[in-house]
């Protein structure tokens, strides 16, 4: 939002100037003008268009809108100053009126010519030189153009910050922690003139910097732990979160770092990581109750990648144009259609599903499971080799046997005629399990009946089973009959009375893609008739009380009349080979493993045969540990997409294929007009937005607010820039760089901009309340994660560890049973997971971590890139009174006792200096001092109070130490994590 | 110190969530809202009585007498017109017409036809106005609440109670302008979120501070054991004296506001469990909520903390009541559902009016969406099911600015479509606004270039409601 202080502080600077179209009339019309004489205007049959330039000054039989040179004579001037209610523009209606300095504006701009200009950020950034200067303050190209603009403004920079000031705004910029007392004594004695940079490089190179580069980046990408709407169960999304911060870490060039986000799956032998990192655009909420259209849904997932896309990359209100052309921008509601088409084909059902990860997906091994694999497939790879060097003393010893095979790994019961029909001892599968079933039979006539179940004993029953349905091999998993299941039919019919090896195996997809049928151990070709499966059956898996049956389930009237002569229940997927050697298949291969697991093969070569089975089936079983992700994927047949009438999923338009907006500059010859091609193009040089809006965003995690500050939209109701000069040099200087990230954040805070003092003196304060003109450095509180990061790593409780699961740290109890569905309760984790760094914090979209909340984190639902900041008295209450600030207050107030020093001075300090960075002052120490003293008072008067309020969060107080004096400095401790200083960015 | 900070200082020691307390951001974004109340106001507050999952308007309120002889026979092709059905119901093989099994009979002075199971609100039923004729255009949960409470099925816009908080502000400094209350159901309980009363892309601090039941009515209102009062006092003494340091030696805005901040969270810390202590309420109270009144956490004993906030001039007061989506069962559990909030909401508007605060407090009763005429499930004569029915549903309104005792708005033979006087979702609120002395069109505040607004480009006052 432009504010009016915003304004005046624009203006002040315009007025010593020649207006510009841009900065200075532009804002006016797009706001005042352009709804109704704008992009749109044609749909609501409007002649007069004030967002271009011919239109806006043709002689319209001897009248003008605009006629440069002649205000007077201008339309525009005399319909904004109307006193006639119905000539008056904007119409009352409307709510907008144009105030006098703005009707001034308008006249100076006519008189001076009336010099139209393109929309700033839609033309490329022109190369600027900076600004030249006898001054000796600027380090670098920054500093010139914030001199230059000070200058023009009658200001000059302040004096640079205190060392430990500064150490502790770098050390938080660029780790979101604070520096420790080592670190900070080392920076003070180094008095070298690089001594500066080194920190930075120090810091650039902790993987802190990663994680605090993820944090606004998982804001962005709406990343989350839940699906979202009304079930919100969990997902699975942290291999991408991972993915992000080491993507930071190792300096991934920005280009590809969006590029392989946006399109990686289209990129020729992606890599798992290049498929990872799709997961960006899956990140959006997924709706997954009941009685949802999925159509309804998918189209939503589509608008929001578009949404997403735009605002992230392009700073682009593209989704404004979903329901009608735009307000603003030149761009219509086809373009927006166009634009849709290249995310919509996504092989994906706009229902998703209530637990885990939604179709398409894929396992993502960490590092550490890539190398445990690795390590399980040498172990088997010796295995094989031993068999190898054996070879010759195990053919001699088979002597050409043809004795049938039949696979043992995972079998969970072998039933015989004469054994019991029923057993809860196997197959307790559930929707997300891998399994085999397998019977010979010899069919009835009809041919007809179940083969093999696990369900609720009804004819729509919940569960899965096998059966015969008029001569057709028929699986379903169900967990309801009517949308929440997997059907599919064979296509061949069975004849009546002849025997059939029947096989079928099931790979936990939760998808008919996952089922495969064989007959005489040949995959048959299936017809799928539900393919709809959400929910696991729960009380139909292994704790179930009915038993898994064979020839029987689904009622009665579906038990089967033919014989049933063996079968087997698996808890693998056998290959197809394998299959075909239950059908009897003979081949010396079968022979072989025969003859190996019989009693007749040598004893080592029995045992190492053993081994190498019982290794391939851990290894199976270990994959299947593996997290999983969910990332894009292109349909072979692409989904027709179409405009939608006032955006509704039901209502399609005329139909359209993917393009981009025709006030971009196109596509660069030779790429494909497909999702990757239109990564290629917003990553490339060439776009006039992407390196912009980046640098902004960069920007603005260091000053507060972007040199734009909106740094969401870049369109005509954007925000005209502080520093226009300024944001198009460091646009072009992240391209000369080769998109290098970390040389974009060393470029900022090595900036003599950057490494002021943030002191503020009332005047100023009145002239520049948000600090746009940099004659100070940036003070303001911190994210809010930092926070609580800040204050684990003060008292050193925090646990610092990369990546891995999302956990559960304190919380009030009852918040999430009180609201959610009933069955889902909040499980705090346990252990070091209690104080891992915020962004690790498990994210549920409909019940967000309240204390994140509270200090105005994003919400995660939907993309967020604006940072904002309240100061509320939740605030206090939170960091008063949440057990985490009581439990770090305690541990701090330990390490003060234990590691503080001899005095209670020295103790004082070393805790101030732990939140704060500093020593205290002499009238700090003294309160400090003072505080301390009414606290050993207060406990010692009464030694029963100080138990409780040393008994915070489940680290244990030390026993060593007296229970009042801890509980004294436990509340310093806290009063240390209170204090403005210790959650501000100074 | 320089005038300026002290002013503020001041300023922001005596007001902390309404309008006036501000740091630097609050100040830029309140000098983009326009003035409100746009013209004088018949309400000063609102309590919001949201019943969630959907109440059945055949069961309650919506009285269609002919149905019973259409018991079991398939709704009409032209009644449903192919109107789109949730996935739960959309591949029945029969829609059987389900009259209610409850009485109807007319109440007060009005007549307003009323379901046997709301015995207490027929008391009342001279001074609620009741619509039947409100539809939405979502057919789930979630998107049908977020639309009731945002204006847009989607998340991320501002809640009502959020623009009403940012609009108006508070009548009471030492109290949120936006409380939020959840109690549970009988019922079938959906999921809320968070967002239902969040502040959307309006500063955090319009969105609803939930008060629950239990030792810690706000989040983290309570010290830690062994602190009392006299320690925290000294506590904010030290902190105050350190910030007041740094703000010397900074002379930045916020600091102040911080320092002040924590004055307002020490008050709370005393209004708010005077607030829902009701230990000094007469028996009186009780008798008139009903058995629930002295469960913490009912719905009962929310009704009558409502009216406490009410009385301490809380601009807006909503409740969440869980439990009523009667896909299956209704007639048993529709029974419960009504028993546990019936007399509450009678009672409230009936202590509000003793009270002289009805005519000043508008309260709404709403779900977010109604029901099928048509069997979720099998129909019997004595059971029944009703899926989820955006096309019509049933809601009433009392107190400030509304005129009690009518009815409005009409549905057809079925409660199916309606056929006459249609209301919409953004009618209700702009409604509400109106009550408030607020211009729907007018309260907007701008996010991505655009002048967002409750009511978006929609909204018609609803006038034959009003006073």
């Amino acid at each position: 939002m432009r504010t009016i202080l915003t304004s005046i502080l624009l203006a002040s600077s315009a007025w010593a100037q020649r207006l510009e179209f841009n900065r200075d009339v532009r804002p006016i019309l797009s706001d005042k003008c352009f709804a109704c004489h704008g992009p749109d205007a044609k749909t609501k049959g409007i002649p007069l268009r004030l967002d271009i330039e011919a239109d806006a000054k043709a002689d319209r039989r001897g009248r003008f809108a605009i006629r440069p040179g002649q205000p007077d004579d201008s339309e525009i001037i005399r319909r904004v100053r109307a006193s006639q209610p119905a000539r008056r523009m904007p119409p009352a209606a409307t709510g907008h009126t144009v105030t006098d300095a703005e009707v001034a504006t308008l006249r100076r701009w006519i008189a001076e010519g009336a010099e139209w200009q393109a929309h700033w950020a839609y033309i490329a950034p022109k190369v600027q030189t900076p600004p030249a200067t006898s001054s000796r303050w600027p380090r670098n190209g920054i500093d010139h153009f914030v001199l230059a603009r000070l200058a023009r403004e009658r200001l000059t920079p302040s004096v640079e910050a205190s060392p430990e000031t500064l150490l502790r705004r770098v050390t938080f910029d660029l780790t979101g922690l604070p520096p420790t007392p080592p670190e900070i004594d080392t920076f003070l004695r180094d008095k070298s003139p690089q001594a500066y940079e080194h920190a930075v490089d120090r810091l650039l190179a902790s993987p802190r910097y990663g994680e605090r580069m993820a944090a606004r980046w998982l804001e962005a990408a709406r990343y989350a732990d839940t699906n979202g709407y009304q079930f919100d169960g969990e997902r699975q999304m942290w291999r991408w979160r991972d993915w992000v911060i080491e993507a930071f870490n190792r300096n991934q060039r920005y280009n590809d770092f969006a590029l392989e986000q946006l399109a990686g799956d289209l990129l020729p032998k992606p890599s798992l990581n290049q498929l990872i990192a799709t997961g960006f655009n899956r990140n959006h909420r997924g709706n997954t109750e009941d009685g949802i259209v999925p159509e309804e849904y998918a189209v939503e997932y589509v608008v929001d990648r578009v949404e997403t896309t735009s605002t992230v990359f392009l700073g682009m209100t593209l989704g404004c144009a979903r329901c009608h052309n735009h307000k603003y921008d030149p761009l219509t509601q086809k373009e927006f259609y166009q634009f849709f088409a290249y995310f919509n084909n996504v092989p994906e059902n706009g229902r998703a599903m209530k637990y885990g990860n939604s179709p398409p997906y894929i396992p993502a091994p960490t590092a550490a499971q890539q190398a445990e694999l690795a390590q399980r497939e040498k172990a088997i790879a010796a295995e094989r080799d031993f068999l190898r060097r054996h070879e010759s003393a195990i053919s001699a010893a088979q002597r050409g046997a043809e004795a049938r095979w039949f696979p043992s790994t995972g079998l969970e019961y072998h039933w015989k005629p004469g054994q019991p029909a029923e057993t809860k001892e196997a197959g307790g599968f559930d929707i997300g399990g891998h399994f085999t079933l397998a019977a010979h039979i010899k069919t009835p006539n009809p041919p007809t009946g179940a083969l093999i179940s696990r369900m609720v004993n009804t004819p729509q029953g919940k569960g899965y089973g096998l059966y015969l349905k008029d001569g057709r091999v028929h699986v379903h998993l169900t967990s309801n009959y009517v949308n929440d299941a997997i059907r599919v039919d064979t296509e061949r019919k069975l004849e009546p009375g002849r025997e059939y090896e029947i096989a079928v195996t099931y790979d936990g997809r939760v998808a008919a893609a996952g089922v495969q049928v064989y007959v005489d151990g040949q995959l048959e070709p299936v017809k799928v008739s539900q393919d709809t499966l959400y929910r696991p059956f729960v009380n139909a898996g292994a704790q179930f009380k009915e038993p898994l049956r064979i020839g029987a389930g689904g009622g009665p009237a579906n038990k089967f009349g033919g014989e049933i002569l063996t079968a087997r229940i698996y808890n693998r997927v056998l290959p197809p080979e394998q299959v075909a050697a239950l059908a009897g298949v003979k081949r010396p291969e079968f022979a072989r493993a025969a003859f190996l697991e019989s009693a007749a093969a040598p004893e080592n070569v029995r045992q190492s045969w053993l081994k190498l089975q019982r290794l391939i089936d851990e290894k199976e079983r270990f994959e299947r540990t593996f997290p999983t992700v969910m990332i894009m994927a292109e349909s072979p047949q692409p989904r027709p997409a179409h405009v939608l009438l006032r955006g509704a999923y039901d209502k399609p338009g005329e139909p359209v294929s993917p393009r981009l907006p025709a006030v971009l500059p196109p596509m660069p010859a030779g790429v494909p007009n497909n999702r990757l091609g239109l990564a290629r193009w917003i990553t490339s040089p060439e776009n006039p937005l992407f390196a912009r809006v980046t640098m902004n965003r960069f920007w603005q995690m260091y000053f507060g607010t972007g040199l734009v500050k909106t740094v969401e939209d870049f369109g005509t109701q954007g925000e005209w820039p502080s520093h226009p000069e300024l944001l198009d040099w460091l646009a072009l200087e992240f391209v000369r760089s080769g998109w290098d990230v970390k040389a974009m954040q060393k470029l900022i805070v090595t900036s003599a901009a950057y490494r002021q003092s943030s002191k503020v003196t009332p005047e100023l304060q009145e002239r520049d309340p948000d600090n746009r003109l940099l004659a100070r450095g940036p003070r303001f509180r911190l994210a809010s994660e930092m926070i609580r990061d800040a204050a684990l790593h003060a008292s050193g409780l925090l646990h610092e560890s990369l990546g891995g699961p999302s956990v559960k740290p304190y919380q009030p109890a009852g918040l999430w049973k009180e609201i959610s569905m009933q069955d889902m309760d909040y499980v705090e984790s346990s252990g070091r997971d209690l104080y891992r760094r915020g962004l690790y914090t498990f994210w549920k979209r409909t019940i967000a971590p309240p204390m994140m909340v509270n200090f105005d984190a994003a919400n995660h639902e939907s993309c967020t890139v604006r940072e904002s900041r309240t100061n509320t008295p939740l605030q206090a209450l939170n960091l008063m009174n949440d057990v985490t600030f009581l439990e770090a207050g305690r541990v701090l107030g330990q390490r003060m006792l234990k590691e503080g020093g001899q005095t209670t001075g020295q103790r004082l300090s070393y805790g101030f200096r732990l939140a704060t960075g500093r020593q205290p002052s002499p009238v700090e120490a003294r309160v400090l001092a003072g505080s301390l003293a009414y606290h050993l008072d207060y406990f010692s008067s009464d030694p029963a109070k100080a138990k409780p309020y040393l008994h915070q969060g489940l680290s244990k107080p030390d026993p060593a130490l007296p229970a009042t004096d801890l509980a004294a400095y436990a509340a310093v401790g806290n009063l240390l994590l209170n204090l403005d200083e210790t959650v501000t960015k100074e | 110190m320089h005038p300026i900070l002290e002013g503020q200082q001041l300023a922001t020691r005596r007001s902390f969530f309404g309008k006036a307390g501000m740091g630097a951001m609050a100040l830029q974004s309140l000098l983009g809202a326009n003035n409100f109340p746009n013209f004088a106001p018949k309400a000063k507050r609102v309590i919001y009585l949201f019943q969630h999952g959907g109440p059945s308007q055949l069961d309650l309120f919506d009285y269609k007498p002919n149905l019973a002889k259409l018991s079991g026979t398939e709704l009409p092709d032209s009644v449903r017109q192919g109107q789109r059905l949730t996935g739960m119901t959309a591949f029945q093989t029969g829609f059987p017409v389900a009259p209610t099994v409850f009485k109807f009979s007319p109440q007060g002075k009005s007549g307003t036809y009323l379901s046997e199971l709301l015995p207490h609100t027929g008391k009342i039923a001279d001074d609620i106005a009741v619509i039947r004729s409100v539809h939405t255009e979502a057919i789930n949960h979630d998107p049908a609440v977020t639309f009731c409470q945002t204006g847009f099925q989607l998340a991320g816009r501002p809640s009502i109670g959020a623009w009403i908080s940012y609009g108006l502000g508070s009548e009471n400094q030492d109290l949120p302008a936006f409380v939020v209350m959840v109690s549970q159901g009988k019922g079938g309980s959906q999921a809320l979120a968070d967002r239902s009363w969040g502040s959307g892309f309006l500063l955090t601090k319009y969105a609803g501070v939930k008060f629950r039941s239990g030792t810690d009515p706000v989040l983290y209102l309570s010290n830690p054991a062994g602190y009392e009062p006299a320690a925290r006092r000294r506590f904010l003494d030290d902190l105050a004296a350190l910030n007041e340091h740094k703000l010397r030696e900074y002379q930045d805005p916020e600091i102040a506001t911080r320092i002040a901040q924590y004055e307002m969270a020490f008050k709370m810390q005393t209004s708010v469990p005077e607030l829902t202590d009701f230990s000094k309420e007469p028996d009186s109270t009780f008798d008139l909520y009903g058995p629930d009144a002295r469960t913490p956490g009912s719905y009962a004993a929310n009704c009558i903390l409502a009216r406490r906030l009410a009385e301490r001039g809380v601009r807006f007061i909503q409740l969440f009541h869980r439990g009523w989506d009667q896909h299956g069962t209704l007639p048993r559990d529709l029974r419960l559902q009504c028993q546990q909030t019936d007399q509450a909401s009678a009672a409230l508007i009936q202590d509000l009016k003793n009270r002289g605060l009805l005519d000043e407090t508008l309260v709404v009763w709403s779900g977010e969406f109604g029901r099928t005429v048509y069997s979720q499930g099998t129909l019997t004569p004595t059971n029944y099911g009703r899926d989820h029915h955006p096309r019509c549903f049933s809601l009433w309104m009392a107190g400030g600015g509304i005129r009690g005792g009518i009815t409005h708005g009409e549905t057809d033979d079925f409660s199916y479509n309606i056929a006459s006087d249609p209301v919409e979702v953004h009618d209700i609120h702009a409604t509400m606004l109106h009550c408030l002395g607020v211009d729907h069109t007018k309260l907007t505040y701008r996010f991505q270039g655009r002048h967002y607004r409750l009511t978006d480009v929609h909204g018609r006052v609803i006038r034959p409601i009003l006073s």
